[in-house]
């Protein structure tokens, strides 16, 4: 699929700082989405711990190539560079935002610190880089969908119901399901896996509280910040999740009862263990489940 | 169905040369660090060693010896392993084993060994066992 003229999206080149951020958090969202499950698998942090740096230089050139021949077609901006030098210029920008994120994930997650040394920072960063920055490469097309033509069908479908009620539950349910299916999506398949017990047992307090701020932020910039949903429509939206905030707040919440029972659906928590356990290893699998959870309230 | 996208018919505005400029300062530093650590990196296999702490805790009859473990030389080590062995003067003997999944190169990682039995009366011996390379 080509990227498409969407006459929704008004960013533009020139429009100034407001389209270029929103075209940045754009890409950070696909890439987010799509290098979460990666991120949160052990044998990729163990590669990136004693790989060479000639590979990792031929890895970086080898995602280079793909990322632009990707950008001759999709690409993270809605305009189509028109020259070779553009889709380059393009490239660099993706692996970069690429790159940033899965930095960013990786030290709060703790899986690198200031005392890592720097050859395992770095591969570290290149392989769950190399995910992070085909999804932003991607980012269009995992996220932009139908969004806007399911929004209007559900609009004119809303318009036959005349209570109020009626229609801020229908929202309401809607945004609910939504948040779920998203959150059991991505969630589902990290929930069994190892790598919530580690990265929860080295998360402190203080920790859980930043992987608590930045599920929400990521969940909030997917939804809202992100240009490929229409903020305008999304708040004429009824129901409780009305405001940018209040959906943040309760999407999470959601994504976090969802984690703690998919936890509990695989016996990695149980009944007889303190609620401080149900708590860390919940906080840490509601960091994929809410980015799961605000993609697919953009398929609503 | 496909679509053409726009063409960027216009050159790149200010903003968007500001995002090149970083993009391309965030790419060319992580080559330029992985160049470093390839040119100042030594293919030495690894140096591995261990030393315990001196200050011991004491909880519930149960004894703690932290120990840190460090890699010197060039490469990661995978799956080191440290064992204890504590001899006490009544011929007594505990043991303990731990393994560390991976050890990069002048990294350092802390642990503890867990004895019944006071190791400051016995003789206390903390040794890296193993490692196999990636």
């Amino acid at each position: 699929m080509r990227k498409q003229n969407n006459n929704s999206q008004p960013n533009i080149r020139g429009d100034g700082w407001r389209g270029e951020i929103e075209e940045i958090i754009s890409g950070a969202s696909g890439g987010f989405l799509f290098g979460i499950p990666l991120l949160y698998t052990m044998e990729v942090w163990f590669i990136g711990s004693y790989v060479q740096p000639p590979v990792l230089l031929c890895i970086l050139g080898v995602t280079f190539v793909i990322i632009l021949l990707l950008n001759r077609i999709e690409g993270f901006r809605p305009q189509e560079s028109e020259t070779l030098f553009g889709a380059i210029a393009e490239t660099f920008e993706t692996i970069a935002i690429g790159m940033t994120c899965a930095m960013l994930m990786l030290v709060i997650l703790q899986r690198i610190d200031v005392q890592t040394p720097l050859t395992e920072i770095l591969g570290k960063i290149v392989f769950e880089g190399v995910p992070f920055s085909l999804g932003v490469a991607f980012s269009r097309s995992l996220l932009s969908g139908d969004a806007e033509v399911s929004f209007k069908n559900r609009n004119q479908t809303e318009s036959r119901y005349s209570g109020k009620h009626k229609i801020i539950w229908q929202d309401t349910l809607a945004d609910f399901v939504a948040t779920l299916i998203g959150a059991l999506f991505i969630a589902f398949s990290i929930a069994p896996t190892d790598e919530v017990v580690v990265l929860a047992a080295s998360a402190s307090p203080l920790w859980l509280l930043i992987i608590i701020a930045a599920s929400m932020l990521i969940s909030y910039g997917i939804v809202f910040a992100a240009s490929f949903t229409n903020y305008s429509e999304r708040r004429q939206q009824q129901g409780l999740f009305q405001s940018p905030q209040s959906e943040t707040a309760l999407s999470y919440l959601i994504s976090l009862v969802a984690g703690l029972l998919m936890l509990w659906f695989f016996q990695k928590v149980s009944l007889n263990d303190p609620w401080f356990i149900w708590l860390r290893y919940g906080i840490v699998l509601s960091l994929p489940a809410s980015i799961g959870g605000a993609a697919g309230r953009l398929a609503v | 169905m496909k679509q053409q996208k726009p063409q960027n018919s216009s050159q790149r505005s200010f903003v968007e040369k500001v995002s090149l400029t970083i993009s391309l300062s965030i790419v060319s530093l992580i080559v330029v660090l992985v160049c470093y650590t390839w040119f100042t990196g030594d293919n030495n296999p690894p140096v591995l060693s261990v030393v315990t702490a001196t200050e011991i805790r004491e909880i519930e009859q149960q004894y703690y010896v932290p120990f840190t473990v460090s890699n010197s030389g060039g490469m990661t080590a995978e799956s080191v392993e440290v064992t204890a062995k504590l001899i006490l003067k009544n011929g007594d003997i505990e043991t303990g084993r731990q393994q560390m999944d991976f050890l990069s190169r002048q990294e350092q990682r802390n642990g503890e060994f867990i004895f019944g039995s006071n190791p400051k009366q016995g003789k206390l011996t903390v040794r890296v066992a193993s490692y196999r390379l990636p």
